[in-house]
C-alpha cells in the first residue's frame, strides 16, 4: 500500500525527469493487455488503492466519500451486491486497508484516535467551501497508527502506538505477518539540524520498512536508507517483499526486492523516474508498477520480470493519473486506480488482465542497461 | 431488443418527423408493443397517445406589396418573413442602409437610425452587414445583422413595418428570403417582409441621382456616418401574410402499476423515456446529410430508435416483476425540434409530477465504443452516484460521469421540473443526424446491457422508501464555442415552445443571477433594462446592453401580475 499517490506528485515541482520512450521490438497498445475497462468507482471526490480479499469476490478501497469528513475512508465494495459498505471508524483520516488472509481480519492505518480529528475536517471542508483549490497533499499525519478491524465483531484492535506515521501495511500470504512503512524514526531519536530541517520540509525522507507479527508485536525494521522506502507487499509465494525506494532527493524511485528479514535486497528498476507501487502477479512471473516515465504527471502503469533483467514495458496509455496496480488473486484481473474518467481526482477501475501477452510483451522487450552506480 | 429496434427499419416511417404521417405510423408501432408487454394507458386514459400542437413551420400566404399603381404579388418578388406579423400597412418609405443598431455598452457606435425619422413609416433596410467593411467592424455589425434583431430595432423606433432587400453587391443579390424554419409561435410585432431587387429598384426610381447599388455601395465602407435618407413623394402598401403551419404530434406513454399499494412510497411514480421522432427527410433543417444524400429518409436508428428499444426492454423487464412504485414508459415526440413533446408533457402533466421520484433519459445508447457509457444529470440528486455506481458493478461499464443535466435532450425538461434525473448516452458519431444511422451498425449486445444496467437502477430507486432528492445544478459556463458575441449571463432558461408574449421561463439556473433576483418557472419576463421583449429573440438581443455587474431592471408577469426585480448581470465564462 503506497501512499505516494497523484495529489503528492501533482504537488510536486517539477524534477529532471524528461519524458522519453524507447521502443523497439513489437508495439503494443493498451488494449493488448487490459480489456473491458470499467470504472469501479463513482461515489465521493476521489477513490483508490483497492486490494483484493483472497477470494476474488470483494475489494478494499478507501474513498473520500463520508458525509461531513473530506478525508479517505475505507470500504468493502462486495462484488455480488455492488455495495461499498464503510469499516473504518469514519473520523479523521484513513489509508491502505489489506485483508488479512484466513479471518475475519482487515487492518487499515487511522488517525481517529487523534482528539484533534474533527477540527482537522472541519478545517479541511472550510478550505474547499472558500473555494481554494488547495494542492492535495499527503501530509503524513503523526498520528496515523495500524488498526486491525474484526468483519464479525467489528471491534477495531490497535497494532502500531509509536509517534510517527504508521501506514502502508500488508499483510503475509498466511497472514501471519504484517510488513508497513513508518516515519518512527524521525521522532524516536535526537535529530541534527540538517535532520529537523529534513522533518520539516518532507517526513517521509525518514520512511523505512518495518515488519510486526499480524498482532503487532516483534516490530522490527528491514531498511536503513536516507529516503523513502515505503509500499511494501509480498509476493504471492511469501518468500520476498517488493516496494519501492526513493533517492534522498525524493524525485526518483525505484522497485525493490528483499527476504522478509531485510536481507538479499535488490534494485530491479533502473528507469530513471519515479516508480513506485510495485506488485507482483500472482503468477510470480512479473511486478507491476507506476512510473512518471513519459512526464511527470502522467503516471503510466509498467511491468518489469521479476528478475528484472529487462526494461520495463508499458502497460497503460492514458492521459493523467495511471498507479496502484493490484492483480485479482486469480490473475485474470486488474484493479487500479486512475483519473482517465476527467478531472485530476482518480477513481478505481478493473479490467481483463491479458497474462500470456504480459509475458510475451517482456520476452521481447530489451535487456536493462547496467545500474548506474550512486 | 432486435425486435423493438425495427422501429428505424421500415421506409414506411419515413424517419418519424414529428407531426407526420411516418411518426403516426412509429407511434402505432410503440402502442402495440405496449399492449403487449401488458403496460396500460395512464390512469383515467384510454388512450396511450397524448397529442400536443405545435407550429412545423411557416410559409407565405399571398403577401403584396404596391408602389404607386405597380402590385408585386408572387413569392420571387415580395415574401413575408417568417416572424412577421399579419396586416396591411401603407406609408411612407424611408432606406434606412442595413438597418443595424449595435447596442450602447459594445464601444462601438453604430445605428442607421441615428438621423432618420421613421415613426410611423416604412423602412427599407438592405439584407446583411456592409460589405466591405474591415474584419472588426463586419465581425460586431454581423451580431446585429440577423433580420429579427433588425425588425426589432425598426418596431422600437416606430416603424410600421420593414421591407428589406439582398442589395446587389451582396450574395443572393437581389432574391427574396426563404422562409425560415421556426417554430416560435408569434409575430414579432411589426410586418416584416423582404422584397425582390426589381420592387426595391421600383422604389428606388422615385430618386432620379441614386440607385439602390449606389445606395449600398455608399453603405458597405461601414462608415457609421453615413446616413439613410426618406424616399420622397412615394406611398406604398403591404399586405404580409404568414400561415404558420400548426401540427399534431403525439407522445406516447404507458405505466405499469406498482404491484404493492402505491402508497406504501413517497412519491410513486418513475418516469422512463426516450423520443421515438427523428429528422424524416431532413427537412427541419438540423439533417446533416451530404448534399448527395439530401432528402433521403433519415433512419434514426441510434436517434432514437435505440433508446425506445431500450424503454420497451426495461418495460417488458418489469412487467414480469414485483414493482415497488408505477414505472411510466414515455416516448417523446418533437424532441428533434426543440424538445416539443416532453415539454408538453410537464406543462400539462397528466400525471402529478411532484409523484415522480426520477426520470430517466435515453437518447443514443446503440453506438457503444470502448465500453464507454455516458451517464448524465447525476447532479440532480445526492443519491446518483452510490446508485450508479451499485448498479455498475454488475454492468461493468466504464462510465463517463456527468453530472450537468442541461443536456440538449429531454432529460433538461425533467430538471426543469425539479425531477431527480438522469440520462443514459453512448456517444456522438459519423452517422449522427444522417441518412446512414441505420440499424445494421447498432450495437445489441451492448445495447442490452444498458437495459439490464437502467433496470438495476430503476430497481433500486423502487426500493426506497425516501425517494431521491432533488439538487438543483449551477450551470457550468461553457469556454468557447456556443454564441460567441454574448457575453453576460442571467441563469435564465427559456421555454423555447411557447406563444406567451414575452420570454416564459421554464427554469432559472441554480445559483444564477435570475434565481437570486427571485426569478422562477412559470415567469414572463416583459422588459428588461428598459427593452421590451416580445418573444425569445428580443430576450437574447436584449442580453447585449447588459452589463456585468451592473443592476437591471425586470419587468415579469408572475400568475398575470405585473412584477419588477432587480436582476445583476454575471459574466459568461
Amino acid at each position: 500500500m503506497k501512499v505516494l499517490r497523484l495529489g503528492i506528485v501533482i504537488g510536486l515541482i517539477a524534477g529532471p525527469v524528461i519524458a522519453q520512450q524507447q521502443q523497439t521490438g513489437p508495439v503494443y497498445q493498451e488494449r493488448d493487455f487490459l480489456t473491458r475497462v470499467r470504472r469501479l468507482t463513482v461515489d465521493g471526490r476521489r477513490a483508490g488503492e483497492g486490494y483484493w480479499s483472497p477470494d476474488g469476490k470483494r475489494l478494499v478501497f478507501q474513498s473520500e466519500r463520508e458525509p461531513g469528513n473530506p478525508f479517505y475512508q475505507i470500504y468493502v465494495l462486495d462484488f455480488a451486491t455492488g455495495e461499498a459498505k464503510r469499516i473504518s471508524p469514519g473520523v479523521g483520516k484513513t489509508t491502505c486497508a489489506f485483508f488479512r488472509p484466513g479471518t475475519d481480519e482487515i487492518e487499515f492505518a487511522s488517525t481517529h484516535a487523534d482528539p484533534k480529528s474533527k477540527e482537522l475536517q472541519e478545517a479541511e471542508l472550510n478550505i474547499r467551501a472558500s473555494g481554494q483549490q488547495r494542492r492535495y497533499s499527503w501530509d503524513y499525519d503523526p498520528e496515523m497508527d495500524i488498526y486491525a478491524y474484526n468483519e464479525k465483531t467489528a471491534a477495531l484492535k490497535r497494532l502500531t502506538d509509536a509517534r510517527g506515521y504508521d501506514a502502508e501495511g500488508s499483510y503475509s500470504p498466511d497472514g501471519q505477518w504484517l510488513v508497513f512503512t513508518s516515519m518512527r524514526d524521525a521522532y524516536n531519536r535526537p535529530l541534527d539540524g540538517a535532520e529537523q530541517k529534513k522533518l520539516a520540509e518532507d517526513p517521509s525522507y525518514f520512511a523505512e520498512i518495518y515488519i510486526m507479527r499480524a498482532d503487532g508485536s516483534a516490530q522490527r525494521r528491514l531498511t536503513s536508507v536516507k529516503g523513502y522506502d515505503g509500499g511494501p507487499f509480498f509476493t504471492p509465494d511469501g518468500q520476498h517483499i517488493v516496494w519501492r525506494r526513493f533517492d534522498e532527493t525524493g524525485l526518483i524511485a525505484d522497485v525493490w526486492m528483499m527476504k522478509p528479514d531485510g536481507s538479499d535486497a535488490r534494485q530491479l528498476t533502473d528507469f530513471g523516474s519515479m516508480s513506485w507501487a510495485p506488485y507482483m502477479h500472482p503468477s510470480g512471473e512479473y511486478i507491476i508498477f507506476a512510473s512518471n516515465k513519459l512526464g511527470f504527471e502522467n503516471f503510466e502503469l509498467f511491468m518489469v520480470d521479476a528478475q528484472g533483467r529487462k526494461e520495463p514495458v508499458r502497460v497503460t496509455y492514458s492521459d493523467g493519473f495511471d498507479g496502484l496496480p493490484v492483480p485479482s488473486p486469480d490473475g485474470k484481473q486488474l484493479a487500479w486506480t486512475s483519473s482517465r474518467s476527467g478531472g485530476s481526482a482518480g477513481q478505481l477501475f478493473l479490467a481483463q488482465w491479458n497474462h500470456d501477452k504480459a509475458l510475451e510483451a517482456m520476452k521481447n522487450a530489451p535487456l536493462r542497461k547496467p545500474a548506474k552506480k550512486s | 431488443m432486435r425486435r423493438f429496434l425495427s422501429l428505424s427499419w421500415s421506409s414506411a416511417r419515413e424517419g418519424r418527423l414529428a407531426g407526420s404521417n411516418g411518426e403516426r405510423l412509429a407511434s402505432d408501432y410503440i402502442v402495440a408493443q405496449l399492449q403487449a408487454i401488458g403496460a396500460k394507458p395512464l390512469p383515467g386514459r384510454r388512450d396511450y397517445r397524448l397529442p400536443f400542437e405545435f407550429t412545423a413551420g411557416t410559409r407565405d400566404g399571398g403577401s403584396r406589396v404596391s408602389i404607386g399603381d405597380r402590385t408585386f404579388g408572387t413569392e420571387a418578388d415580395v415574401r413575408a418573413l417568417s416572424f412577421s406579423d399579419n396586416g396591411d400597412v401603407s406609408g411612407d418609405v424611408v432606406f434606412a442602409g442595413y438597418g443595424i443598431v449595435v447596442p450602447d455598452g459594445q464601444d462601438f457606435g453604430y445605428d442607421s437610425y441615428t438621423t432618420l425619422d421613421v415613426k410611423d413609416k416604412i423602412v427599407l433596410v438592405l439584407r446583411y452587414f456592409p460589405e466591405d467593411a474591415d474584419q472588426k467592424t463586419r465581425q460586431i455589425l454581423a451580431r446585429y445583422a440577423d433580420l429579427r434583431y433588425k425588425a426589432m430595432a425598426a418596431r422600437q423606433r416606430g416603424a410600421k413595418a420593414m421591407l428589406v432587400v439582398t442589395g446587389p453587391r451582396s450574395p443572393n443579390a437581389g432574391e427574396t428570403v426563404p422562409m425560415s424554419f421556426d417554430t416560435a409561435l408569434a409575430g414579432s410585432g411589426i410586418v416584416a417582409a423582404s422584397i425582390s431587387g426589381p420592387v426595391a429598384s421600383q422604389i428606388f426610381a422615385a430618386i432620379p441621382d441614386k440607385t439602390l447599388e449606389t445606395a449600398q455601395q455608399s453603405f458597405d465602407s461601414g462608415n457609421p456616418h453615413t446616413a439613410g435618407f426618406a424616399i420622397p413623394s412615394l406611398k406604398i402598401s403591404i399586405k404580409a401574410a404568414v400561415q404558420r403551419e400548426t401540427k399534431t404530434a403525439q407522445n406516447v406513454v404507458a405505466y405499469l402499476p406498482a404491484t404493492v399499494p402505491a402508497g406504501a412510497r413517497l412519491k410513486p411514480w418513475i418516469v422512463l423515456g426516450a423520443h421515438y421522432d427523428h429528422l424524416g427527410h431532413g427537412e427541419a433543417g438540423n439533417t446533416l446529410a451530404a448534399k448527395e444524400d439530401a432528402g433521403k429518409i433519415h433512419f434514426g436508428a441510434d436517434d432514437n430508435a435505440s433508446g425506445t428499444a431500450a424503454v420497451l426492454a426495461v418495460a417488458e423487464t418489469l412487467a414480469a416483476e414485483p414493482r415497488q412504485r408505477n414505472v411510466v414508459f414515455a416516448f417523446w415526440s418533437g424532441e428533434e425540434l426543440g424538445l416539443i413533446g416532453s415539454s408538453a408533457f410537464t406543462k400539462g402533466p397528466p400525471l402529478p409530477l411532484d409523484q415522480v421520484a426520477a426520470y430517466l433519459n435515453f437518447d443514443m445508447v446503440g453506438r457503444m465504443q470502448d465500453n464507454k457509457l455516458n451517464v448524465q444529470a447525476t447532479g440532480t440528486s445526492p443519491v446518483w452516484a452510490r446508485i450508479v455506481e451499485q448498479a455498475n458493478i454488475a454492468a461493468g461499464f466504464d462510465l463517463q460521469v456527468q453530472e450537468d443535466p442541461y443536456q440538449p435532450t429531454d432529460v433538461a425538461t425533467f430538471n426543469a421540473s425539479n425531477i431527480p434525473a438522469l440520462s443514459f448516452f453512448t456517444g456522438t458519431h459519423v452517422d449522427y443526424h444522417k441518412p446512414s444511422d441505420t440499424a445494421d451498425k447498432i450495437d445489441f449486445e451492448d445495447l442490452d446491457r444498458i437495459v439490464g444496467f437502467a433496470t438495476a437502477i430503476v430497481r433500486r430507486v423502487e426500493e426506497t422508501s425516501e425517494a431521491p432528492q432533488f439538487t438543483k445544478v449551477e450551470q457550468k459556463m461553457q469556454s468557447g464555442g456556443g454564441r460567441a458575441g454574448v457575453r453576460v449571463f442571467t441563469g435564465t432558461i427559456p421555454d423555447y415552445a411557447t406563444d406567451a408574449k414575452g420570454l416564459l421561463l421554464s427554469g432559472v439556473i441554480g445559483g444564477g443571477p435570475a434565481e437570486q433576483a427571485g426569478l422562477r418557472k412559470g415567469d414572463v419576463i416583459v422588459e428588461i433594462a428598459g427593452q421590451t421583449i416580445a418573444n425569445i429573440y428580443d430576450y437574447t438581443y436584449a442580453l447585449d446592453v447588459l452589463k456585468i455587474g451592473q443592476p437591471a431592471k425586470v419587468v415579469y408577469l408572475r400568475e398575470g401580475k405585473r412584477m419588477e426585480t432587480t436582476l445583476i448581470p454575471a459574466a459568461r465564462k
